[in-house]
Formats: structure tokens, sequence, C-alpha cells
């Protein structure tokens, strides 16, 4: 292992325990820690995006390829930061219109058709269980799905029938939030056995 | 002060020194403990093992380093199968901190283990920004996106990408991902050009994308570490996630034993307290 390779790991097994040194008591170790995060992360996104967007899809299409409509974006992404300047704050409002308009043009097809209409069509059907039709499965997801729903219709009192059914449609929400918090747990844990397994096998290793 | 009500207030530092040692003791002394594999990681596995030799299969790193624990593991098991069954490998990723370096360090880590050639079996694109222009453009033209490799080679001298033009060249796409990207690739990539998509995600997203597996929009699910210790098995590598799980358990038991005790704790209090009033 070169020197550099050691050099990193042994780096970052310091950030590693000084993030978990927390964990006993708030200290300046820590706080050093987070703010190196917090700074390198920003300083890392700015570079990016200056080489991704600005250097790769503006400069070099038009100043090589000659693409003069990119100016066009390029202009508008320029005026955005006019909210830098209390007076030009107005000029912010062309680009952002622009974003607000093409988000809305491309998700609203792909949200409706993949996940709408996509869920809709999937709770209709049968539901299999290992290739075979299961009707108490279906029926446990039609139950679980008009009463979750039902829970959820507030223009009217939750009494009689409708009041039934919304207690119904709590239970299927609160077994859903303990299956949610269950894989929570999981990949909390995960996480953690994550760094141990660095801290023992990388970095104890190189003690070795 | 009983003992109960002592519980009850214990010192929470106490409760991380437990977990803590729960972590470190299976790691000193592994146990192998069974791994039950769910349908959905086994309809996974399937729909890769059906692929006709030398497909192409499009393999994203969207993961951010902090959920490497999780998400690497799967994305090594799938190079594992993908590689041992002969298939071509594309990769990309949409997120900027980490996704590239990752995908160039596991894949190039792979391809010398099952003697691949860059260029020829597999081909890293890198990282673009913009998800949304990324996914929809790569269905018409992949060079249009991506003019370059992730190192900055041409895609015209890689031999690989003269025969993937776009997603219409490709078989299957296999997301490891640890956030939301996988419902764009859902709505946007398998529901408007048909492509099946299985995905390996944390187990913080998993019980959300149950859903799509039963509404046949996603081919299969691996989720968090279990999900990627399923598919070691499967694959017949256990690795990382494998010996995870052993961890899991004892974590588990331990959560469970101090989640009874500080509930005991709290009513036999609770009733003491109701009994001197």
């Amino acid at each position: 292992m070169s020197f550099w390779e050691t050099f990193h790991i042994w780096l970052a097994a310091f950030l590693t325990v000084a993030v978990f040194s927390f964990l006993y008591k708030d200290n300046p170790i820590y706080k050093a820690v987070e703010h190196i995060f917090a700074g390198i992360t920003a300083g890392y996104y700015v570079a990016l995006y200056l080489d991704t967007v600005v250097y790769q899809q503006l400069w070099v299409p038009v100043t090589q390829d000659h693409h003069w409509t990119l100016i066009v974006p390029g202009i508008l992404g320029i005026l955005i930061f006019g909210r830098l300047w209390p007076k030009l704050t107005w000029l912010a409002r062309f680009g952002l219109a622009f974003i607000m308009g093409s988000t809305a043009g491309v998700f609203l097809a792909s949200e409706l058709h993949g996940k709408v209409l996509g869920q809709i069509a999937g709770t209709m059907q049968v539901q299999q269980v290992g290739g075979s039709p299961n009707y108490v499965l279906t029926a446990i997801v039609m139950v679980g799905l008009l009463s979750t729903l039902i829970y959820f219709y507030f223009s009217k009192p939750h009494t009689g029938v409708l009041g039934v059914t919304a207690s119904v449609g709590i239970w299927f929400i609160m077994i859903s939030f303990g299956a949610h918090f269950g894989y929570t747990v999981m990949g909390r844990v995960s996480l953690l056995i994550g760094r141990v397994y660095f801290l023992y096998n990388d970095w104890l290793g190189t003690l070795h | 002060m009983n003992a109960w009500t002592k519980i009850s207030q214990l010192d929470r530092r106490w409760v991380y020194l437990a977990v803590w040692i729960a972590v470190i003791i299976p790691l000193v002394f592994p146990a192998r403990f069974p791994i039950s594999i769910t349908p959905e990681a086994r309809q996974l596995y399937n729909a890769v093992e059906a692929l006709p030799e030398s497909s192409v299969v499009l393999l994203t790193f969207d993961v951010y380093p902090n959920a490497l624990a999780e998400t690497e593991p799967m994305a090594r098991a799938a190079l594992h199968h993908l590689f041992r069954k002969n298939i071509k490998v594309v990769t990309l990723t949409t997120i900027p901190l980490g996704g590239p370096s990752i995908a160039e360090r596991v894949t190039r880590e792979f391809a010398t283990l099952y003697h691949k050639t860059y260029g020829v079996d597999f081909v890293n694109l890198g990282y673009k920004p913009n998800y949304a222009s990324v996914l929809k453009g790569l269905s018409t033209s992949i060079e249009a996106i991506y003019p370059t490799d992730n190192s900055g080679t041409p895609l015209k001298q890689l031999p690989l990408m003269q025969k993937v033009k776009s997603y219409a060249d490709m078989k299957f796409i296999f997301v490891v991902t640890d956030n939301g990207i996988i419902d764009y690739w859902i709505s946007i990539v398998n529901a408007q050009y048909n492509i099946p998509v299985g995905a390996g995600v944390t187990a913080v997203m998993a019980p959300k994308q149950y859903a799509y597996v039963g509404s046949g929009q996603l081919t299969g699910l691996l989720g968090g570490m279990k999900g990627a210790a399923e598919y070691e098995e499967l694959v017949g590598k256990p690795a990382l996630a494998t010996t995870g799980m052993g961890i899991q358990s004892l974590v588990h038991f331990l959560l469970i034993a101090l989640i009874g005790l500080g509930n005991l704790g709290y009513f036999l209090g609770r009733r003491r307290k109701e009994g001197t009033a």
C-alpha cells in the first residue's frame, strides 16, 4: 500500500472517529469536522457545476461547435443571479419561469403515466404469489387501499360505516409505518456496520 | 428510585456502547446466519439470468458515498452476475458526489477479475447533470447526452458504444440507488420506453418500492443490506453484506430487548406511581 493510500485511510479514520465522538458529547473536534464536510461539499458542487454545466454544456458547444442558440439558456441562467441584488430580483423570474414550465412539462406526463396510472392498474389486477393468482392477497390489497383512502376523506365526519372503515385504514397505515420503521432501523445499522467495518478492516488493517 | 425507573432513565450513551459492542463482536468472531431469499430478489436474479449472452445491461451507480455499506455490495454482486454471464455492461450515474468514482473503482476491479476489456465489454459513461434530461435524452441518442465517457474518451472510439445507441439497444436496466431517482427510472424510462427495470435500493427506500414490484413496474427488488446479502447468496459470492447480516441479527436482538426493557420500565414505573398516589 502506497503512502498516499495509507494517508487517506488514516484521514478517513480520524474523521469517522471525530464524527462518532458526538455520541459521547458535543466537542470542538466534531464541530470542526462538520464544518470541513459542509465546506468541501459546497466547494465540490461549485467546481462540478462549473465544469459539467457551464463549461461542457455551454462554453464548449458555443465556442467550438457554434451552437449559438445555447446563448439563450445561458442568459436565462445569468439572470437568476439577479436575486443577489434587490433591485434586479425581478430578472430572475424569467429563468425561474422557464425552469418551472419545462419541469412541469417533463414530469406531468411521466408522473401520470408512470405512477398514477401504473399504480391504479397494479391495484386492480389479481395479485400474484409465486406466479399463481392469490385472491386473499388481492382482497387484502383492495381493503387496505380503500380503507386508507377513506381515512384521508375529510369532507364528512368519520362516523358510522365511514368511521369503521377509516379505523381499518388506520391499522393499515400503522402496519405500513411499522414496516418503514423496521427497514429504517436496518438501514441505519447498516451504515454503522459500514463505518465500523472500515475502522476494523481497513484502518486497523494498516497497523498489521 | 427503583430498578425499573433507573432503566427507563438510563443514559443513552450506555445504549450506544452496547450497540457498538454488538457490532464489534461478530466482526471479530464472524458467525454465518442463514439468509432466506425473498421472491423479489429471486425475480431480479432470474431476470438477469434469463438475458442472452452479449446482451447489454445498463447498471446505474446512483449512489452517494454515505450509503455505500448498503449499495456497494449490491453493485458488486450484480457485476459478479453480469460479467460471469458475459453480458456487456454500460454504467452511468446521476449523482455527482461519489457516483462516478465509485462506478469507476468497482467496475475496473471486477473487469480485472473477469478479464474484461474496457470499451469492448464495459463502458463507464460517468455523470451528467439534470437527471430528467439525461433519462429522457438516452432514449434518442446516448452520444448526444454523453459525447465522451467518464475519462473523456469520445464514444466514437469505443466499440461497444457503436452498437449501443439508445435504450432500444439495452435489454435490462439494473438501478442501484440510495435516493428518489428510482422513481424516475420507473416513471420516465420503464413507463415510456418499456425497458425492464430492476432495482437495488437502501432499506429506508425499500417499503415504497414493493408497490412498484407488485404492479410489475419493477422487475425485482433488493432492499438494503438484506437484499444485497440475498443477491450475494444467489450469485454464490458471499461478501460484506452476508457478514453484515450476522451483525444485523445481533443488533436487532439487542434493540428488541432494549425496547422491551424500556417499555416494561415505563409501565411498571407508572403503575407504582399510580399505586402511591
